[in-house]
């Protein structure tokens, strides 16, 4: 149990290819950070400076009190679970799983009971005296996990430990996670590229890009107020529609105007785009799938468009539009909102209309790419 | 329909339709199989011709062995197969050494002392487990145990050999600590699987109900060899020319072996994993290097071994120099191998706390064992055959000859013809070491061999 702290961190590779720029993050004792992010986006690089296994470039690493940008992986009192398990193959479950308890000379009778300990906590005691590859998938999974969390680390670092399941033993192996941790009350980090596990398990959430740190916020703020254009889209599936829209302000209330309609800004938009004295003009609209409502009647105030796919996804449709410019955007509309013969009209072509309410829009510069609501 | 048996692969069930169709073989498939047939006949003649030319010379040479020196005289003789079976050559080749009688007592006396080891182990294991004693002490004891075990294998084989109790002293002595070293060794390993606690798990499944007594074998046999190593030490045997120039070959060849592969692995392992300024100019270079011929090298060899005293009576250790002084360039193979187990498994256990000597030991050793032992055969194999580099290190020094300049002296001499079947036999008693170690390993060979080839 640690807090962490990273200060300008910047990893240069050989001929100056640059994976992680400037990264600076504090890190809570106790707290669950998910590094989410595209691949090649620097997330799985600051892990491994983390750990020790690549060097830093630039700037320091705290783990506790200690810097430890020069400290072998062995001394900084850390566990990592790999995306590809990477169990000894030549030993049996319990020894893996002993491994770095033996390697600290610990009393056999304390090894023991420590692995019996994780053992049982991931419900993997029948197994011990297996070796790794009569295990399955998920078997395996635990077994990384078992072999980490008997060390009782300061930090338990996660690299992708999901992305080599299957959909349905990842979910299970999700909310197994989340129990864990309420057991091993310990500082993690864990790295995805899938938002919804960085939604569904971190405390806070760094998204990445590029090897920039694009937004730090707990699941809630990154969801309701993305900082930018990349994190809206990265953020939610399927991913928020972006929309040409232009920005008119009549008096000291907003208001934007796209395909033909007009959509009035709250009082507390409207208050943040006075602040950063927002000039009218163009602007990128964003306006999350399931935030759409469907109009079938072609209702004043509503944005036309024509319907493409039509997913089935049992509770929810998820239906592709292109607008009268072709840009194309997804609703995801409940079912249970819709009537059969609603349902059955929505075939390839047909006419539909949609709104959304004022209270639920984003808005971006189309330069920068930044929030005007941040 | 669907239950109707399909009585051959011609016909189809069609379930659907609920008819059976008899769909006829094309002809085409069928004279394809002849074809198949006699370009199999083909290959499998040729490779029998091939094989029966490849393994004239050596039933030759077996046979030859066999043709008396003394009755059947002659280098070449118009008849393969000797008149007369006889073994005279290869009694020639021990002439004048004490090699059988010597053996006969080293073993009895090995057998005896390894007998009375494994029964010690045993007993004292099994006491010690259900004493519930700690490692260390367990460790101890067993060590102090075998240690009493070889004082008195020593002071018996004196005894044997019939030298006074004060020659027989200091290498007792002397195998005490050995012995007390090799046995805390043993003993570690004897002990640290910790079968006790493992079997307390409830899923526990022995994989091996004899694993125990396999492991008390292994220990048994190691101290045999270990009582053999000490009879040298007690008595050493009277050799003959033959059993001198065997005996200088083996252990040139063991001590290549083992430190050939130790640097051969180490600096495969460094350059597979560890990343450092300069290692792709090494790698490069290294393989430009090694396309020159060895030979290249053999004056300059000479005169630098001439300076050290390495040549002539010291051509024994002056080969193993030799022999192990370029084996880090034979890095490919095994770096290939190397390169095939996953960097996250070194990673892992670093974060476990292994250090980067342990990684290579505990993890990368276990998994690469097929590439080690096709080290260790190839590091053996190659001085075990040597002629050129011996020939010319040992240059008129019988003393510090091998098995190959041997024979070949012996018949470079003007009675050349008669010694040409005892230079048989004695070839034939060279192949024997090699053809065992490869029967035993060849398995492992292969993988070595494919393993460090397909991604290498």
């Amino acid at each position: 149990m640690a807090s962490l702290k990273l200060e300008h961190v910047k990893k240069v590779y050989d001929k100056n290819v640059v994976a992680v720029h400037d990264f600076n993050l504090e890190i809570k004792d106790k707290e669950f950070i998910v590094f989410v992010g595209p691949s090649g986006c620097g997330k799985s690089t600051t892990l491994r400076m983390i750990a020790g296994l690549e060097d830093i470039s630039e700037g320091t690493l705290t783990i506790g009190n200690r810097v430890v940008n020069d400290v072998e992986p062995k001394d900084r009192d850390i566990a990592m679970v790999f995306q590809n398990y990477a169990l000894y193959p030549h030993i049996t479950v319990y020894e893996n799983m002993a491994f770095s308890l033996r390697l600290r000379k610990m009393d056999n009778e304390e090894v023991h009971r420590r692995v019996c300990e994780a053992a049982e906590i991931l419900g993997i005691t029948q197994y011990l005296a297996r070796k790794p590859k009569a295990l399955s998938g998920g078997q395996r999974q635990r077994v990384a996990i078992g072999r980490a969390i008997v060390r009782e680390p300061q930090v338990f670092l996660m690299d992708e430990p999901l992305s080599n399941l299957d959909a349905k033993l990842r979910n299970q192996m999700r909310a197994e996670i989340i129990l864990l941790r309420k057991r091993i009350d310990t500082t993690f980090i864990y790295v995805t590229h899938d938002q919804t596990e960085a939604m569904t398990l971190g405390d806070r959430i760094v998204i990445m890009k590029d090897g920039y740190i694009q937004q730090v916020g707990t699941p809630q703020e990154v969801f309701e107020t993305p900082k930018n254009l990349f994190v809206a889209g990265f953020i939610g599936s399927p991913q928020m529609n972006f929309l040409k829209a232009k920005l008119v302000k009549n008096s000291d209330r907003y208001a934007a105007e796209l395909y033909g309609i007009r959509v009035e800004l709250d009082e507390k938009r409207s208050a943040k785009l006075r602040a950063k004295n927002a000039q009218p003009g163009q602007v990128i609209l964003g306006v999350r799938p399931e935030h759409a409502q469907l109009r079938f009647d072609g209702a004043a105030n509503a944005i036309e468009g024509t319907l493409r796919v039509n997913e089935m996804m049992g509770s929810e449709l998820h239906l592709h539009v292109d607008l009268n410019d072709d840009t194309r955007v997804i609703l995801r509309i409940p079912t249970l909102d819709l009537t059969e013969e609603q349902r059955a009209g929505l075939t390839y072509g047909s006419k539909l209309w949609f709104t959304f309410p004022e209270k639920v829009t984003h808005l971006f510069d189309p330069e920068t790419e930044e929030s005007l609501l941040f | 329909m669907a239950d109707k048996k399909i009585p051959e692969v011609d016909i189809i069930v069609d379930e659907k339709a609920g008819v059976i169709k008899e769909v006829e073989q094309p002809k085409k498939l069928r004279s394809k199989k002849g074809h198949e047939r006699r370009v199999n006949g083909t290959i499998y003649t040729v490779l029998t011709i091939m094989s029966i030319v490849w393994l004239v010379p050596f039933v030759f040479l077996v046979l030859q062995s066999f043709r008396s020196y003394k009755l059947e005289k002659g280098g070449m003789v118009d008849y393969l197969i000797p008149k007369t079976f006889s073994l005279d050559n290869y009694a020639f080749l021990f002439e004048g050494s004490n090699f059988f009688s010597w053996c006969g007592k080293a073993m009895l006396l090995a057998a005896a002392v390894a007998l009375a080891a494994t029964l010690l182990t045993h007993f004292l294991g099994r006491s010690l487990d259900r004493a519930d004693a700690s490692r260390g002490k367990t460790t101890l004891t067993l060590g102090a145990a075998m240690a009493v075990c070889y004082a008195a294998l020593a002071i018996a084989a004196g005894a044997v050999h019939g030298q006074a109790l004060g020659q027989r002293l200091v290498p007792a002595l002397l195998g005490l600590v050995l012995f007390t070293a090799a046995g805390v060794i043993f003993a570690r390993i004897y002990l640290k699987q910790d079968d006790k606690l493992l079997r307390s798990l409830p899923g526990y499944v022995a994989e091996d109900k004899h694993e125990g007594a396999k492991k008390v074998a292994t220990l048994a046999a190691e101290l045999w060899a270990l009582a053999l190593l000490c009879q040298c030490i007690v008595a050493p045997m009277q050799a003959s020319q033959y059993i001198r120039w065997y005996g200088n070959t083996l252990t040139i060849a063991l001590f290549t072996a083992v430190i050939q592969t130790v640097i051969v692995l180490s600096v495969s392992y460094a350059l597979s994993r560890l990343r450092f300024r300069g290692r792709k100019l090494i790698m490069n270079t290294v393989l430009v290097l090694g396309l020159f011929p060895g030979f290249l090298t053999m004056i300059t060899l000479y005169f630098l071994l001439k300076q050290m005293g390495l040549t002539q009576a010291g051509a024994v250790p002056g080969l193993i120099l030799i022999y192990c002084a370029s084996s880090g360039m034979g890095y490919y193979i095994s770096k290939g191998f190397f390169d095939t187990i996953p960097k996250s498994l070194d990673e892992s256990a670093r974060i476990d706390g292994a250090t980067r000597f342990q990684v290579f030991l505990k993890i990368i050793m276990p998994l690469a064992k097929p590439i080690v032992i096709y080290t260790v055969l190839m590091a053996f194999m190659a001085p075990w055959g040597d002629y050129v580099f011996a020939s010319y290190v040992a240059f008129g020094h019988q003393e510090g000859y091998n098995v190959a300049v041997g024979l070949y002296n012996w018949v470079n001499t003007n009675d050349f013809q008669n010694y040409f079947t005892r230079f048989c036999a004695g070839g034939v008693l060279v192949a024997v070491p090699i053809t065992a170690l490869f029967m035993a390993l060849q398995k492992y060979y292969v993988e070595g061999v494919t393993g460090g080839a397909v991604k290498g």
